[in-house]
């Protein structure tokens, strides 16, 4: 997995102050810090950096590997068997059958495809989108007003994922609000069929991907010092040179990160392509949800798939990663 | 505390249901305030609320619904809780029966101790579809069928009555359909089983139909607007005018027609399948003995089986439900005897063989 | 900036709450509807289904649910979810790494496989289907939030600060609570809202995990199977009005807890 999503990632704005005000507060504070109870507590927990790290560490590690872990472990067994859940009677046994039908039969292949294609132009979409978005609120919203102007935007995710999607319906159908107002502009006489084409399909994810792509955008680019731009324009560098050179590459942690998050996720929705797809943009959760959904003993299958699409999807990002890096140092040098 | 009431209110329960089982079949006599609870998953509006209310009063069973949306999610929940599930009732269409039987999740339906069991519709409760293994599994309570719906200002009724125009160049991206169902009738279509129960023994053939029928909606692929899944997607592409020809449960079309949209529906002359959504009891239900006493209860009058009919657009499998509906609810939820004579139900018998065949035609068809 | 880029960029933003708001509005709209179905025409306009959400103890129990239920597991990620990214902001260690990805892991699993392979986890576990059940889901599936987005801030913590407070005497544990996390808060609070978010969106992960109780989603996609009815976009837009005035309640509360201090 790489760092990379780390480094860039959301912090709402807010004035920066830190360190506390040690007024009415130091009696509290004080006291319990020169009580028995609590001298006691802390010698025996924070007395050697060691013991301190072993503190700090062994209750993140017990839960990423029971927690994070776990039910992954479980996907991966499950995909590994020939029959689950199993019926009392019945023993199952271990095969790597359910990931050879994959590669055995071709049907597969083309949805597969078709949502890392997908995924991959979607993301671009959603980055060209929401960058001219994410760059308005960092760099030209007063500094208090862009917590209100931020949340603005993340008003409609309050709204169920199926809610909207209908809505989209609505809004996109042949007797939608577009297409009437359209032919009410006299522009249209015959209804466009928006509906169910992969022009749908985009509409609803970049509405959904957004929101991921959007909080490391513009916390990478809130963080971006105004002086660098103003340095350049000063040095005569016009918008252009000044974006290309000064801003993209320095809000490119931030690019990687939403860029990631946002493949990832991509990968994996199914509500709304589902319902805004057409006959020919099946994605693949479609397929590995079909494993779990119709007759019974395809869980194995389902879970293979799963897994499939999810190592290919890391090793994507990874390769990305290392190309965003590259491309980092390139332009540091 | 919690705990404690609810564990002896159980045991208390069951115990007194037992009794009054032996004592006195009949459920509404007030002396047996029997308590404890039965738990059901459900649709939504399967249940009529008056009824609970009325049921949770004359008999002190606590009823706990929770409401599902499809077939498979129930499966797969019941299938994570075996071999101990938290759930007495649910809500299995018959020919899915067979799913959850293989995988022992459903007990068999003792109907001797149903005293209402012949208030059902015989064609519903003796029909072929419902006995496996020499055993009933559900109690009939709501019957669908796939339709031919139709946009009544575009398309004439004489169009309608053929499935072939659902696949005519005129209608060509005004149309939908659910790729699983439209598999099974496009082979009753091309005069084959759709249930496949006829090639059990010759699974040669199955294949070689089911090839043909999958060639067949791959050539006509161009000209469909949607694969769906749910109701609530077939009724919303008629609402938007996307479509105007479709083969649906007749569920949500009534619920159009109720509503005053210009749809109608048909079982076209090559005929349709039909379904029955029943009640079972789940294999080691905790409350088996309550799930009895509220199966019989619902059984209990026509009324009822109206009721559910009006709230979901199905049709009651209830011997005389019919007189408790409007005109216009009738008119939504019954057909002429002629047209209902081209409906089979569907069967589960050779489920394994077909679906193992017609998945993964439906994913050669999407993916074409 | 000249003063053209900074027009066009407004263009561009007022022009994306356009499109995410487009939806929305239909949503309010469709709610006042008279008919059994969302979309055009409207014939006529009623407000039943709004009355009918607000006396209906079905969505208001469902909505009282889904908030304490989002609450809760957002507590309980923001806690895990600062205490991991206080380990993996710290020194290096061997195999910090391999936490690392094992801490993003959740975010990224499809929902489906999530949700059914955490309910064969929970049987595992013995814990039974139930509001635990999805809390318990919901908080872990947060965590890497959290950690993403603590993380970020934490990482831009000048160390005078905490090697000041250790100066003054205070133990790492003190020095944390009394310097880190104030300085945190803007992380803590963005990383809250996106949580609560998550959760109170979320329908998979509560349908397999949860019991006889709905949550809010759940409620709508079982009304959903009588179709997309005004009602549920009724049930939407006081959920929405409901939340906003939540928030707005939450934020001022907050303020005066600060002014009071």
């Amino acid at each position: 997995m790489s760092g990379k999503v780390q480094s860039s990632t959301p912090a709402l704005p807010s004035d920066q102050g830190a360190i506390p005000q040690t007024g009415g507060a130091r009696t509290f504070w004080g006291g319990l810090v020169a009580s028995g109870v609590y001298q006691s507590f802390s010698t025996a927990l924070l007395s050697s950096p060691k013991r301190q790290f072993f503190i700090l560490a062994v209750f993140p590690v017990i839960w990423v590997i029971t927690q994070h872990l776990g039910p992954m472990l479980q996907m991966f067994y499950v995909s590994m068997v020939d029959a689950y859940p199993v019926a009392p009677s019945y023993e199952n046994s271990f095969t790597l059958d359910n990931y050879a039908r994959f590669f055995r039969e071709a049907i597969f292949v083309m949805p597969f495809i078709r949502t890392l294609v997908f995924a991959s132009v979607l993301t671009f979409c959603t980055l060209v989108l929401t960058f001219p978005v994410a760059y308005f609120l960092a760099r030209h919203v007063k500094r208090s007003n862009q917590m209100i102007f931020l949340l603005l935007l993340l008003i409609p995710f309050w709204v169920g994922e199926i809610v909207r999607t209908y809505a989209i319906m609505i809004l996109l159908g042949n007797n939608g609000a577009v297409n009437l107002l359209l032919k009410s502009i006299g522009l249209i006489d015959r209804p466009i069929p928006f509906m169910y084409t992969g022009f749908s399909v985009s509409v609803g994810i970049i509405y959904l991907s957004a929101l991921y792509m959007l909080l490391p955008l513009y916390s990478a680019l809130e963080k971006l010092p105004k002086s660098y731009t103003d340095a350049a324009a000063d040095l005569g560098a016009g918008p252009w040179t000044r974006f290309w050179r000064v801003t993209l590459p320095l809000s490119l942690e931030g690019i990687s990160s939403g860029a990631t998050l946002v493949f990832l996720i991509s990968t994996g929705y199914y509500a709304t392509p589902v319902l805004l797809g057409g006959p020919s943009t099946t994605v693949f959760a479609e397929t590995i949800a079909g494993f779990f959904h119709t007759a019974g003993d395809q869980w194995p299958t389902g879970a293979a798939f799963a897994c499939l699409m999810f190592i290919t999807a890391l090793g994507i990002t990874a390769l990305f990663g290392r190309f965003m890096t590259k491309l980092q140092k390139g332009i540091r040098r | 505390m919690a705990k404690f009431t609810l564990n002896r209110r159980k045991f208390l329960s069951s115990a007194a249901a037992t009794g009054a089982v032996l004592a006195s079949p009949a459920y509404l006599r007030r002396s047996y305030a029997a308590g404890g609870e039965v738990n059901i998953w459900t649709y939504t509006n399967f249940v009529p609320d008056s009824f609970k209310e009325q049921f949770e009063d004359e008999t002190g069973i606590k009823v706990n619904i929770r409401l599902v949306d499809d077939q498979g999610k129930q499966f797969n929940l019941l299938a994570a809780e075996a071999p101990n599930p938290t759930v007495d009732i649910l809500t299995v269409a018959g020919h899915r029966f067979l799913q959850f039987i293989d995988s022992d999740l459903l007990a068999p339906l003792d109907t001797d101790r149903l005293k209402n069991w012949s208030a059902i519709n015989p064609t519903f409760s003796e029909s072929d579809w419902s006995t496996i293994n020499g055993n009933k599994w559900g109690a009939p309570i709501l019957s669908g069928m796939e339709v031919m719906a139709y946009n009544t200002d575009v398309v004439s009724a004489e169009e309608a009555s053929t499935w072939e125009t659902l696949f005519s160049e005129k209608y060509s991206g005004q149309t939908a359909y659910v790729l699983q169902d439209m598999m099974s009738i496009v082979m009753l279509k091309m005069g084959y089983d759709g249930n496949m129960v006829a090639y059990l023994d010759d699974p040669e053939k199955a294949a070689k139909i089911v090839e043909e029928a999958k060639n067949y909606l791959i050539e006509k692929k161009p000209l469909v607007r949607k694969y769906y899944d749910g109701g609530a997607e077939v009724q919303q592409m008629f609402v938007n005018q996307d479509i105007n020809l479709a083969c649906a449960w007749n569920g949500p079309i009534a619920s159009l027609m109720n509503d005053g949209f210009p749809v109608a529906m048909t079982i076209p002359t090559e005929g349709s399948y039909g379904f029955v959504y029943t009640y079972n009891i789940a294999n080691n239900a905790p409350n088996a003995d309550n799930a009895y006493t509220f199966l019989d209860a619902i059984l209990g009058s026509a009324e009822i089986g109206a009721a559910m009919t009006k709230a979901s657009g199905f049709i009651s499998t209830y011997k005389g439900a019919s007189e408790y509906l409007s005109e216009s609810e009738k008119a939504a939820t019954s057909f002429p005897e002629e047209v209902l004579a081209n409906m089979k139900f569907f069967r589960a018998e050779a489920n394994e063989m077909k679906y193992g065949l017609v998945d993964p035609a439906v994913e050669a068809i999407k993916a074409a | 900036m000249t003063r053209n880029t900074r027009l066009v960029m407004s263009i561009i933003y007022w022009a994306f709450v356009l499109y995410v708001f487009m939806p929305l509005v239909l949503m309010v709209t469709m709610g006042f509807k008279d008919s059994k179905f969302i979309g055009f025409p409207i014939k006529s306009w009623t407000l039943d289904w709004y009355l009918g959400v607000v006396q209906n103890s079905e969505v208001l129990s469902a909505f009282g649910y889904s908030i304490w239920i989002g609450v809760t597991s957002t507590a309980i990620s923001l806690f895990v979810g600062i205490w991991i990214s206080v380990l993996l902001n710290g020194k290096g260690f061997y195999g910090k790494t391999l936490i690392y990805g094992l801490t993003l892991l959740p975010a990224l699993i499809p929902g489906i496989i999530s949700a059914i392979s955490f309910r064969i986890y929970a049987q595992l576990w013995g814990v039974s289907p139930g509001t635990g059940a999805i809390i318990w889901c919901h908080a872990v599936h947060n965590v890497p939030f959290v950690v993403l987005i603590v993380s970020a801030r934490l990482s831009t913590l000048p160390k005078s600060y905490l090697d000041a407070a250790r100066d003054l005497g205070a133990d790492p544990l003190i020095a944390f609570i009394r310097v880190a996390l104030p300085y945190l808060k803007p992380a803590l609070i963005g990383g809250g809202v996106f949580c609560l978010l998550i959760s109170f969106d979320d329908f998979v992960r509560s349908f397999f995990l949860g019991g006889y109780q709905p949550t809010l989603p759940v409620l709508i996609f079982a009304k959903l199977r009588s179709g997309m009815s005004p009602e549920i976009n009724a049930i939407a837009t006081v959920v929405l009005v409901l939340t906003g005035a939540l928030g707005i309640w939450a934020e001022r509360s907050m303020r005066r807890l600060n002014k009071g201090n």
